[in-house]
């Protein structure tokens, strides 16, 4: 299935030799039911390694860049005094783990970047330390004052000023589509770089407003910014799609706007994060959450069964069967996910949902074979350990449920985040009880969600389940 | 004690190896051919003890000046009267002296059915197991039909059943005097069909009842069935030891079952073979009520107080969950 490599990459530099990003997508992202249905990782971070040695691999992977027109020459020499890479550094030895860019707002001392540049400093304070390194090879540390998980920004401190060429005017600027915009940063930690592509609309796949911008972003240019030839800042570089060519996308400038005022009023940094970005994924989870509930789910019908969907700009849904010769049943599936989640961490992603539906049936098969059948479609592996260090393990609930028109065996399971109290993960798993040759075996997974408006979920998704009228 | 008597040297778990007859006292012990009874160890002097008649119609057993010695009980003697149950030590040999009049206890009454023997458990074992293979592979074949995977499936089956088998028939002989490969078959048959009815049993109750502990601690009795095969292939090699060998295959029931349990727990922080009941069977197997969809989301709602609690243990890094 192609359409499966929807992963929207992160060009954040680094996870390098962290745990390997991409995992927890897995283990986050529900995957359907039967796990065969489109293993949607909605959005993964980017699994950038750039070690120092193996620089052939990078240089493959990097497009090369087009060549530079005398106008990103003009930006680039004026704004290079200004551009700065921000590593993450293990306390411990002080090896780097991860690198991304960030900018000087104005004449201040403050550099906007991404959050998920600086994620491991926000999470583990006592473990890494931030340090920033500008166009001239000096370098410095950085504190960091503020996070906003939900649009990927962070602003740190550091001990120089900006010149004011990144200046983030009250005003915004006004971008048209085609537009050319020049995008600022350290790809894979190779040097600072400058890359030319155009604006093309803002789109609402992902939770939050993006940018789209057609050129080039690479690993390492997260949090660089992203100009127009004026020199006005559009956005701030976060991700990629690996399945595209130079389709990346920028953050807008406003909500950096909205964050840098918050700044202005904080006198102290805070201390610990981890409460400020769980408050944040509540504020996520409630907005995903009655945007998901606002109406009624719609419902489709899969066989003698009407199932329940959401489908809009952020879940997607594709559909499959098994049009197996060989096999003696025929199952198929829908799954509905949303394309994007919060990144939280290297090894964390939220604030997430997925629904998929997979409808068994045999003409061949006789009751006995079709139940050991259904039973081993019915059973999940995936619902994650004890030994995660971010959720607790599942907890589950299960009875013969009765919805309005059809009887099912549900199952509930609930994780909770350690470090982000008030937070959990749901998954519900159902299989339809009606009849011996035939199964509909739901899974609704909703990560990241107040406990509240997990049940909210999983109520709705459950007694929209149902019959249709046709046998 | 009478004449004549009977020397009898014995294995360490007191079975006799080999028993030599003396009509007279005194019985010189030792590895010379001046000796009543011969022994063939590197440990035994020359003339070793002697065995003499002690007062009031007992024996004596005397060391004749050796370096290693008489040893009983792990205490060295110079001179020891001895009986018919004393069991001593010269080297490496472990003796005991019996004379005619010992008595011995009485018979042990034959439980074994010696006509269930050779052939026709054997063939009825590797019809159960045949069964049991085939059935298992029809029971989860999805596919459409194609015999040379249920000839697979029988064959593998039935090589699975000889091997398992024949290396009891192996330890029988070995400690037995028969193999009896016939009669370990058919115990072997017996414990898988005791497997099959167990699962088919367990998920029909615990699906017709919604009683999930019937499927969440089913391994439990699994190892339960596997002991009990265990322990009839042990009373088959050495029928006399019924006591033992239960206890012996209680407690390796019991250490089996524990592993599982602590396993489970590490895995999924539930004491529970699985996390829920995956059974699904047909509408007609079901005997408990459906519950309405608020009751169910009440249940769901009553995990979160233990779920917070659950929260804020700590974790040991990447992994072990602190006990």
């Amino acid at each position: 299935m192609k359409l499966v490599q929807i992963a929207v990459l992160w060009t954040c530099l680094g996870a390098s030799a962290v745990s390997l990003a991409g995992q927890p997508a897995a283990a986050q992202a529900p995957s359907p039911a039967a796990g065969k249905a489109p293993a949607s990782a909605p959005v993964t971070p980017v699994p950038v390694t750039a070690p120092p040695p193996a620089p052939a691999a990078e240089v493959e992977e990097n497009a090369p860049l087009p060549p530079p027109s005398s106008a990103a020459q003009k930006l680039y020499s004026a704004a290079k005094d200004d551009l700065l890479q921000i590593r993450m550094l293990l306390k411990n030895g002080r090896s780097q783990s991860s690198v991304g860019s960030g900018f000087m707002v104005g004449t201040t001392n403050l550099v906007l970047t991404n959050y998920h540049v600086v994620s491991q400093m926000a999470i583990d304070p006592d473990v890494y330390v931030g340090e920033f390194v500008d166009t001239n090879g000096k370098s410095g540390p950085v504190e960091l004052l503020a996070v906003d998980v939900l649009h990927d920004l962070a602003v740190v401190r550091v001990k120089r000023t900006g010149t004011g060429f990144f200046d983030i005017p009250e005003k915004l600027v006004k971008l048209t589509q085609g537009q050319y915009l020049y995008s600022l940063g350290n790809p894979l930690d190779l040097g600072f770089a400058i890359s030319e592509g155009s604006y093309n609309g803002i789109i609402s796949r992902s939770f939050y407003d993006q940018l789209m911008f057609t050129g080039p972003i690479n690993s390492g240019m997260s949090g660089g910014p992203s100009v127009t030839s004026d020199g006005g800042v559009a956005g701030v570089n976060v991700s990629k799609r690996r399945d595209g060519e130079l389709v990346s996308f920028l953050v807008p400038i406003r909500y950096a706007q909205e964050l840098l005022k918050k700044v202005a009023l904080q006198t102290t940094a805070p201390k610990d994060f981890n409460p400020l970005i769980g408050q944040q994924l509540l504020v996520h989870q409630k907005a995903m959450i009655d945007r998901l509930l606002d109406a009624p789910l719609s419902l489709k019908s899969m066989g003698p069964y009407m199932v329940p969907v959401r489908e809009s700009e952020q879940v997607r849904c594709w559909g499959r069967s098994n049009v197996k010769a060989e096999a003696t049943f025929t199952a198929d599936t829908m799954a509905c996910a949303m394309e994007s989640a919060i990144f939280v961490s290297d090894s964390q992603q939220t604030g997430h949902l997925s629904m998929t539906h997979q409808y068994v049936r045999s003409a061949s098969l006789d009751a006995v074979r079709f139940a050991a059948l259904a039973s081993t479609l019915f059973k999940a592996d995936n619902l994650g350990t004890t030994k995660d260090t971010r959720l607790t393990g599942p907890m589950c609930t299960e009875q013969f449920v009765r919805t309005k028109t059809l009887p099912l065996r549900a199952v509930t399971c609930v994780r909770a985040y350690r470090k982000f109290a008030g937070l959990y993960s749901f998954t519900l798993l159902t299989a339809s009880t009606d009849d011996a040759k035939a199964s509909l075996q739901s899974r609704l997974d909703v990560v990241g969600v107040s406990y509240e408006n997990g049940v909210r979920t999983t109520r709705a998704f459950l007694e929209a389940l149902g019959r249709g009228s046709k046998k | 004690m009478s004449a004549p008597y009977f020397i009898e040297m014995l294995a360490r778990n007191g079975d006799v190896l080999h028993r030599h007859q003396v009509d007279q006292l005194p019985i010189r012990l030792g590895r010379g051919y001046d000796n009543d009874f011969i022994l063939d160890d590197a440990f035994a002097a020359p003339n070793h003890a002697v065995v003499e008649a002690g007062e009031n119609d007992t024996l004596v057993l005397r060391d004749l000046g050796t370096k290693n010695g008489v040893i009983c009980k792990g205490k060295r003697y110079t001179s020891l009267p001895i009986n018919g149950d004393t069991v001593i030590r010269l080297g490496h040999t472990m003796l005991r002296v019996r004379g005619a009049d010992h008595q011995v206890k009485p018979e042990l009454i034959d439980r074994t059915s010696h006509a269930w023997e050779g052939a026709v458990p054997g063939l009825v074992g590797m019809l159960l197991i045949g069964v049991f293979a085939l059935f298992t592979m029809w029971l989860n074949d999805t596919q459409s039909f194609q015999l040379v995977r249920y000839l697979q499936a029988l064959s593998y089956g039935i090589g699975a059943g000889l091997v398992w088998g024949g290396a009891w028939a192996f330890a029988n002989r070995l400690f037995g005097r028969n193999a009896r490969l016939g009669r370990h078959l058919f115990i072997f048959g017996c414990g898988l069909t005791a497997v099959t009815v167990w699962k088919l049993a367990s998920s029909t109750i615990g699906y017709a009842f919604s009683l999930e502990s019937f499927t969440r601690y089913g391994s439990h009795a699994l190892i339960t069935i596997v002991a009990g095969m265990v322990f009839y292939h042990m009373t088959t090699v050495k029928p006399h030891h019924t006591r033992r060998f239960a206890t012996t295959c209680l407690i390796l029931g019991l250490l089996a079952s524990g592993l599982t349990l602590i396993s489970n727990e590490q895995r999924s922080g539930r004491m529970a073979d699985n996390l829920y009941m995956s059974v699904i069977m047909p509408p007609a197997m079901r005997i408990s009520p459906d519950h309405s969809t608020d009751e169910f989301m009440v249940k769901v709602g009553d995990m979160k107080a233990k779920l917070d609690v659950e929260r804020t243990r700590k974790v040991k890094d990447e992994g072990e969950d602190d006990e």
